[in-house]
C-alpha cells in the first residue's frame, strides 16, 4: 500500500510548527518504499495538484496527515487520532476554503477539505491533530506539546506502516468525535 | 502643475518647491481637496435611520471571496435604493513595520514577503529595492530582467485567481440567478459575441461555466495559477515566498534550460489571455446591455496612482536622482490621473504627493502638533510632508470602533490629499495614455488605448486592444485585469527575448556583491507593483540597522478609511456611488450583490494569512471579524 505522510503547519511557530518537525524527523526514518514523506505545508490547490500528479497505477491509498489543530475543546498537548470520515461541508465552506487556499492560508482542515473536494486525496486518511498550548513565534515547543512530539512520530509510523491499526481508529468528522472514548487520545 | 491642493509648486526647471508665504504648508487643518465627495456626518445618518424604517444597517462582515480580513458597513436606503454610508473595515492588525525596526536590511526581503500569501514576492523584490537604492547597489542587466519575468509570472497567477475565483463567481448563473432571475433569463437567450474565442454559445453558458467549484473557468483558473506558480519556482525557487531575491538582483542560475522550461508556461498564457479578454468583454457588454445602471456599480471619480514596474536594464542605476528617468522607461509606466486625465509621469513628484493620515485608523499621530519631521526633503530637496511615509512612525493604538472616530487599521493614503486607486487599470491607463513604452513587436500605446499583439496557439495571432474606459466602475476594473494579463505576457515576453539575447551574447551575471553600510544614516524607497498595483517600501538605515520601514500596499489606498476631510476611500466611494439593482423588494431576502460587486472588483488583499504580530501574541488565522484586528491593508 503506498502512504504519503505529510507534515502540515508553519516553521518557527512553536507548537504550530509540529506537523513540520514532524515530517523533518520522520524523512529520515528508515521507511519501505511504499512510504513518502513530504511537507505538505503549501498552498493546498498546490498540494492537490501535486497529489494528482502521482501516477494513475501508483496513486497513494492512505494519508496520514499530521499538524496542530486549535479545537478548545482538550488541554494542549492532546493527541488526536482518528480517519476523517470525508464527509464534506456545505459548498459555501469549500468556496471560503478555496479562498483561503489560494490566499495563502495553511491549516490541516483547509489542506483536507480542498484535496479531498478536488479529488487528490487518498480514500483512507488518517489525521492525528495535536492541540496546540501557545501561538507565537520560536522554534521550541510549549511544556504542554514538548512531550507528545515523540509519541506522535511513533504514532505516524504505526499507522503509516500497520494496517489493522489504522482500521482501528474511529471514522470521524474533521477534529475527531466529541466524546473522548469514541477516538483514540493520548 | 500637477498639484491643486498641496502647496508645491515647480520652478523653470521643473524642480518642485513649497509656495512662499504659507506658514503651515501641511496643515492638517487646510481646505478639503477640489471636488472631493464627502460622507454625511456621523449624526446625520444616525438621524435618517431613527426617522426612516426603510433605511437600514447593512453590514458584510466578513467581505468573503477577498483575500483576508476585511468588514464592511453599510447604510442602505431600500426606497431610493441607494447607499448613504459606506465604510472600510480592515479588521485586523499587521506589524510588518513594528516587526523590521532594528533589523539588518537584508531580512526585509524575507519578512515582508510574509505581508501576503498571494503575492509575496512583490514584497521581497520591493525591499531589495529599497535596499540598494539606500547601498547603492545596480543589479546586472539579465538580473533586471528576470526580476521583470518573475513579476509577470506573479501576475499571471493573480489575475486568473482573481477573475474566476474570487470575483467571477459574483457573475456566474449560481448568483446572478438568485439575485437578477429576469438577468439570467436574458443571458440565456443571448448569443454571446466572441463564441468563437472563448467557445461559449451564449451568455448563460458563459455563467454557468463562472460557478464557483464546478464551472469549466474557475477550473481552468486554478490549473492556470499552477502554470504560473511552475514556471515562478524555475527562478524563484519557491511561491508565494521567493528564495532567490538579494539586493542587486537575483541569486538564481539561469541557463538555456530554465528559460525554455519557463517558455514553455508563459505560452500558454497567450491564448488564455484572448480568451480571458474576450469573456470580460461579453460580460461587461452583456450587463451594460441589460441595463445601463449596471455602469456605475463600483463607479468612482478615475483618480489613480501607480508607481510603475518592469525595469528597463539600460535605464535602472538604483539611484532616487534617476528615479525620473528610469521610472519613464519602465513598461509600464508610473504616473498619476486625476479625474481622468495623467498629471505626472514622475516618480519624485509621485513621491513628494504621498501622505499618510490616521484619524480614523487605530494609530496614534506621529506628526503634527509641532513635531519637526525627520526629513523635511527628500534626497533631492524636494519638499516632503511630515505625514509622508520617510516620516511617518506606526505607532498602534488599539481601541473600540466608532464610525466617529476609528474604525481600522489601514491608514488613509493620499495623493495631493486626494483619494487615489491602485490596480491593473492604472497600470494599463498610465501606460496607454503616457505613451513611454520601449519600442517592442507585440504592445503598442496610442494615447487613448493599448494594443496588444498575442501570438499564435492553438487559436490564431490576435491583436486586442484595451480602450481607457469612459466611467471607471466595477465592470472596467474587471475588464482591464483581463486585458492586464495579455499585456502582462507580453511583456514577459519582451523581457524573456532579451534576457535570452543576454544569455546568447555569454552574459549570465544575475547579482552585484554588495555591503551594508555600518555608519551614518541612508535611505530607499521601492517603488514597484503587485497585481493590484501601487507599491512602495520606504526604508531608513541608521549604522547598518533598518530605523524605520514603511510600507504602502494598493490595498492600503484602496480600503482606505474616510479622512479628515470626510472624504470617502475609493471601496468607500465606490460603494456610494453603487445603485442597488438586486431584484428583491425584501431587505431581508437582499444579498447586496451590487455592493459586493463593487467591493471586490478592487480585488481587495487584506491579509491575515501569515504571522502577524500584536503584543497579545500571534495571529495565524482571522476565520472572523470582530473590530480587533491590519496596520497597513495587503496588497
Amino acid at each position: 500500500m503506498r502512504v504519503i505522510v505529510a507534515g502540515v503547519g508553519y516553521r518557527n511557530l512553536r507548537d504550530h510548527s509540529i506537523g513540520v518537525t514532524v515530517a523533518d524527523r520522520l524523512g529520515a526514518h528508515d521507511w519501505s518504499e511504499d512510504v513518502v514523506v513530504e511537507d505538505l505545508s503549501y498552498n493546498p490547490i498546490a498540494v492537490m495538484q501535486r497529489l494528482e500528479d502521482e501516477p494513475t497505477d501508483r496513486r497513494f491509498e492512505r494519508a496520514v496527515v499530521v499538524g496542530a489543530v486549535e479545537r478548545g475543546n482538550r488541554p494542549p498537548g492532546t493527541v488526536t487520532a482518528y480517519r476523517w470520515d470525508r464527509v464534506l461541508p456545505c459548498d459555501e465552506e469549500i468556496q471560503r476554503a478555496v479562498t483561503e487556499a489560494v490566499t495563502g492560508v495553511i491549516a490541516l482542515d483547509n489542506t483536507l477539505v480542498v484535496t479531498c473536494h478536488f479529488g487528490g486525496l487518498p480514500d483512507d486518511v488518517v489525521v492525528i491533530e495535536v492541540e496546540p498550548g501557545v501561538q507565537e513565534f520560536g522554534e521550541t515547543f510549549s511544556d504542554a506539546v514538548a512531550p507528545a512530539v515523540d509519541r506522535v512520530c511513533d504514532l505516524v509510523v504505526t499507522m503509516a506502516t500497520d494496517s489493522q491499526a489504522a482500521a482501528r481508529l474511529p471514522r470521524t468528522p474533521l477534529g475527531g468525535a466529541r466524546s473522548p472514548s469514541a477516538h483514540a487520545q493520548t | 502643475m500637477c498639484f491643486k491642493n498641496l502647496p508645491i509648486e515647480f520652478d523653470a526647471q521643473g524642480k518642485p518647491f513649497l509656495r512662499a508665504g504659507v506658514a503651515d504648508p501641511y496643515a492638517p487643518s487646510s481646505a478639503a481637496p477640489r471636488g472631493a465627495p464627502a460622507q454625511l456626518t456621523a449624526e446625520r445618518i444616525e438621524e435618517l435611520l431613527k426617522r426612516n424604517g426603510y433605511i437600514k444597517d447593512m453590514d458584510f462582515d466578513p467581505v468573503t471571496r477577498v483575500a483576508g480580513a476585511l468588514a464592511f458597513h453599510t447604510v442602505v436606503d431600500f426606497q431610493a435604493r441607494k447607499v448613504l454610508e459606506a465604510r472600510s473595515v480592515a479588521t485586523l492588525f499587521r506589524g510588518y513595520e513594528v516587526i523590521m525596526i532594528g533589523r539588518d536590511p537584508r531580512d526585509a526581503i524575507y519578512i515582508t514577503s510574509r505581508a501576503c500569501g498571494v503575492c509575496g514576492g512583490v514584497h521581497s523584490v520591493t525591499s531589495a529595492m529599497a535596499i540598494e537604492m539606500a547601498i547603492g547597489c545596480v543589479p546586472p542587466p539579465l538580473g533586471i530582467l528576470i526580476r521583470n519575468i518573475a513579476l509577470a509570472l506573479e501576475f499571471l497567477y493573480d489575475h486568473p485567481l482573481h477573475l474566476h475565483l474570487l470575483a467571477g463567481p459574483d457573475y456566474s448563473a449560481a448568483m446572478v440567478g438568485p439575485t437578477n432571475p429576469s438577468l439570467l433569463a436574458r443571458a440565456r437567450s443571448t448569443p454571446a459575441p466572441h463564441a468563437e474565442v472563448h467557445g461559449f454559445r451564449t451568455m448563460g453558458e458563459l455563467m454557468e461555466d463562472l460557478n464557483p467549484l464546478s464551472g469549466k473557468l474557475y477550473l481552468e483558473a486554478l490549473h492556470m495559477t499552477r502554470v504560473a506558480r511552475e514556471a515562478y519556482v524555475l527562478i524563484c525557487g519557491k511561491y508565494p515566498h521567493p528564495q532567490t531575491i538579494v539586493p542587486g538582483g537575483m541569486s538564481s542560475t539561469i541557463t538555456l534550460t530554465v528559460m525554455n522550461e519557463m517558455y514553455l508556461r508563459l505560452s500558454q498564457f497567450f491564448d488564455y489571455s484572448k480568451k480571458l479578454a474576450a469573456i470580460w468583454d461579453d460580460l461587461t457588454e452583456f450587463f451594460y446591455a441589460a441595463n445601463p445602471a449596471y455602469m456605475q456599480v463600483g463607479a468612482r471619480r478615475s483618480n489613480l496612482i501607480d508607481s510603475g514596474i518592469f525595469d528597463h536594464p539600460d535605464a535602472y542605476d538604483a539611484t532616487y536622482a534617476g528615479a525620473t528617468a528610469w521610472g519613464e522607461r519602465r513598461w509600464a509606466t508610473p504616473g498619476v490621473i486625476v479625474d481622468g486625465q495623467l498629471v505626472t509621469t514622475d516618480l519624485h513628484a509621485l513621491n513628494i504627493g504621498v501622505e499618510e493620515f490616521v484619524e480614523h485608523s487605530y494609530y496614534e499621530e506621529w506628526s503634527g502638533n509641532g513635531q519637526q519631521a525627520h526629513f523635511p526633503t527628500d534626497p533631492v530637496g524636494n519638499p516632503l510632508s511630515p505625514y509622508h511615509p520617510w516620516n511617518k512612525v506606526t505607532k498602534p493604538r488599539p481601541q473600540g470602533q466608532s464610525w466617529k472616530e476609528k474604525y481600522t487599521w489601514d491608514t488613509a493614503p493620499r495623493w495631493d490629499r486626494q483619494s487615489m486607486e491602485a490596480g491593473a487599470y492604472a497600470r494599463l491607463w498610465n501606460t496607454a495614455v503616457a505613451r513611454k513604452l520601449p519600442a517592442n513587436p507585440f504592445i503598442e500605446a496610442t494615447g487613448t488605448s493599448l494594443k496588444l499583439r498575442l501570438p499564435k496557439g492553438a487559436l490564431p495571432e490576435l491583436e486586442l486592444e484595451w480602450h481607457v474606459p469612459a466611467v471607471l466602475n466595477a465592470f472596467e476594473r474587471n475588464r482591464a485585469r483581463a486585458y492586464c494579463t495579455g499585456f502582462t505576457a507580453l511583456i514577459a515576453m519582451n523581457n524573456w527575448l532579451a534576457a535570452m539575447d543576454r544569455l546568447k551574447a555569454g552574459d549570465t551575471r544575475t547579482s552585484t556583491p554588495f555591503e551594508i553600510p555600518k555608519r551614518g544614516e541612508q535611505r530607499g524607497v521601492g517603488f514597484w507593483g503587485a497585481g493590484r498595483g501601487y507599491l512602495t517600501h520606504h526604508l531608513t538605515l541608521d549604522r547598518g540597522a533598518v530605523a524605520n520601514y514603511q510600507i504602502l500596499t494598493p490595498s492600503t489606498w484602496n480600503a482606505s478609511p474616510t479622512d479628515r476631510w470626510r472624504q470617502p476611500g475609493p471601496y468607500e466611494e465606490a460603494v456610494l456611488n453603487t445603485p442597488l439593482l438586486e431584484e428583491t423588494e425584501d431587505p431581508k431576502q437582499f444579498k447586496g450583490i451590487d455592493v459586493l460587486r463593487a467591493i471586490r472588483s478592487f480585488d481587495p488583499c487584506m491579509p491575515c494569512t501569515t504571522h502577524i504580530h500584536s503584543d497579545a501574541g500571534v495571529i495565524t488565522r482571522e476565520v472572523n471579524t470582530c473590530a480587533c484586528g491590519v496596520d497597513d491593508a495587503g496588497t
